[in-house]
């Protein structure tokens, strides 16, 4: 092809900015990122172009071909055109939400318009189950250590788990998206993200999470906050940069409320988890001295009689 | 493939269910209900991720067969207890040699050319849900 030095990847960051700002120099509408490019790249079968290659592509392929009509959204071919995505993409997606960098914004730097939903989806699914297991295996190492505490595998956290982290991933940037096609109307020079890269951008920002909860079964509190904070700190920011060049048009007070609530709720899931799947188990053989009075406690630490021995080989059955 | 063989698997999956009761444990339900649901789950996500469809036939199947490093681990079960460090990483290899066994044959199946982590990841969910079966 003519274009072969087109298609090496350059780290033009100002171009992404200025392409991401003059939307009508692409050949992709706005409001639809997925119509010609989605069917371009089935069409084309690796998908795995970037940038400038996307462009000249749907250029030359949006004459040939008759624009199809949408398929609605309940059939698979709906969808296919987000799980399109390579080995190579979803790892680079998941290294730029580790290390985000102020100014690189992550939807147009490494998501480049073509949000999927394989990363968010199996990053939710594995959170919840990581943090469901490590939760158990919490108690059970508490257990080997202090004899008198007394475990039984707590299969409700996986649903649990499951339902708050999901609902998190899609409603809190559902919020948000609607939040900013509200304030559309200030802003003249960038669109605002789909629905469904700002669900993209969410999920990736979950993984560092990840093994952060592996991390929290070391018994040392101030370990186990020191990571969280880090986490914390890492994923928020990467919100953030992601979200900054969106909002600095905005007005201050506007901006910077918002900024902070996307940060608090973040926080607040983190904290969230830490309490619940965390309970800390003191040393001593005190009542846990634990606030959610609605969570039912899964440690009993008083001197239990000779009764758990039958249950834990009741249990072994299950 | 076009021909779907589910002989093999529910053999498979009736070994599995044999060696657990050889071992103590009574779980032909969940054996059942976890193939079931695990297929329809890769099922769905493979006729997402390619771009030619496949039938659930092929899925349970190519699942099945590759199932039986498992039945290896539930096998062993029977002669010493998995519930130390031996065991869990002997589950462990299991799990990848399964998975990636399973993804390997979806991948070169469906042409679908650097997407094989992306398969194995799910399978290896699934294949780790029979391994603690087995192992606990």
């Amino acid at each position: 092809m003519a274009a072969a030095d087109e298609l090496a990847f350059h780290e033009f960051e100002e171009a992404t900015n200025l392409l991401a700002e003059t939307p009508d120099v692409t050949t992709i509408s706005r409001s639809d990122p997925r119509t010609p490019e989605g069917q371009v790249a089935v069409a084309v079968g690796s998908g795995g172009g970037y940038g400038a290659e996307d462009e000249v592509e749907s250029d030359k392929t949006a004459l040939l071909q008759e624009p199809q009509p949408q398929p609605g959204f309940w059939t698979f071919s709906y969808y296919q055109s987000f799980f399109d995505v390579d080995t190579s993409q979803v790892l680079d997606r998941i290294k730029g939400s580790l290390l985000p960098r102020p100014g690189h914004s992550f939807v147009r730097h490494h998501l480049r318009n073509r949000p999927d939903l394989y990363g968010p989806f199996w990053i939710c699914a594995t959170l919840a189950f990581v943090l469901a297991v490590t939760g158990n295996l919490t108690v059970v190492l508490a257990q080997r250590r202090d004899p008198s505490i007394h475990y039984s595998p707590q299969f409700h956290k996986v649903t649990v788990a499951g339902i708050t982290i999901y609902c998190y991933a899609w409603l809190v940037p559902l919020a948000l998206w609607a939040f900013l096609q509200w304030r559309k109307g200030v802003r003249e020079r960038m669109g605002p993200y789909t629905f469904l890269e700002t669900v993209c951008f969410y999920g990736y920002s979950l993984f560092i999470f990840i093994p952060t909860v592996v991390l929290w079964l070391i018994p040392v509190p101030w370990l186990q906050w020191l990571f969280g904070a880090l986490a914390l700190a890492l994923s928020a920011a990467g919100l953030v940069f992601t979200l900054w060049p969106i909002v600095r048009e905005d007005t201050r007070l506007v901006a910077s409320m918002l900024l902070s609530a996307v940060v608090l709720l973040h926080a607040l899931l983190a904290m969230g988890c830490k309490f619940y799947f965390f309970q800390p188990l003191p040393l001593e053989h005190m009542a846990p001295a634990h606030q959610d009075t609605s969570l039912h406690p899964n440690v009993v630490l008083t001197p239990t009689p000779p009764r758990p021995m039958i249950t834990e080989g009741l249990r072994l059955q299950v | 493939m076009n021909e779907t063989d589910l002989a093999g698997p529910i053999l498979f999956c009736v070994a599995l269910g044999a060696t657990l009761l050889l071992a103590g444990k009574v779980q032909f339900g969940y054996i059942y209900g976890m193939s079931g649901i695990g297929c329809l789950g890769i099922y769905a996500l493979l006729n997402l991720m390619s771009s030619s469809g496949v039938s659930y036939g092929c899925v349970a199947s190519v699942l099945g067969y590759c199932l039986l490093p498992m039945v290896i681990l539930s096998g062993s079960a029977v002669f010493f207890s998995l519930q130390g460090m031996i065991g869990t990483v002997l589950a462990l290899v299991i799990i990848v040699w399964c998975s990636l066994s399973a993804s390997k044959i979806f991948i070169s199946a469906l042409d679908m050319e650097g997407q094989q982590l992306l398969v194995a990841y799910p399978c290896a969910l699934l294949y780790g849900l029979f391994a603690l079966l087995t192992v606990f």
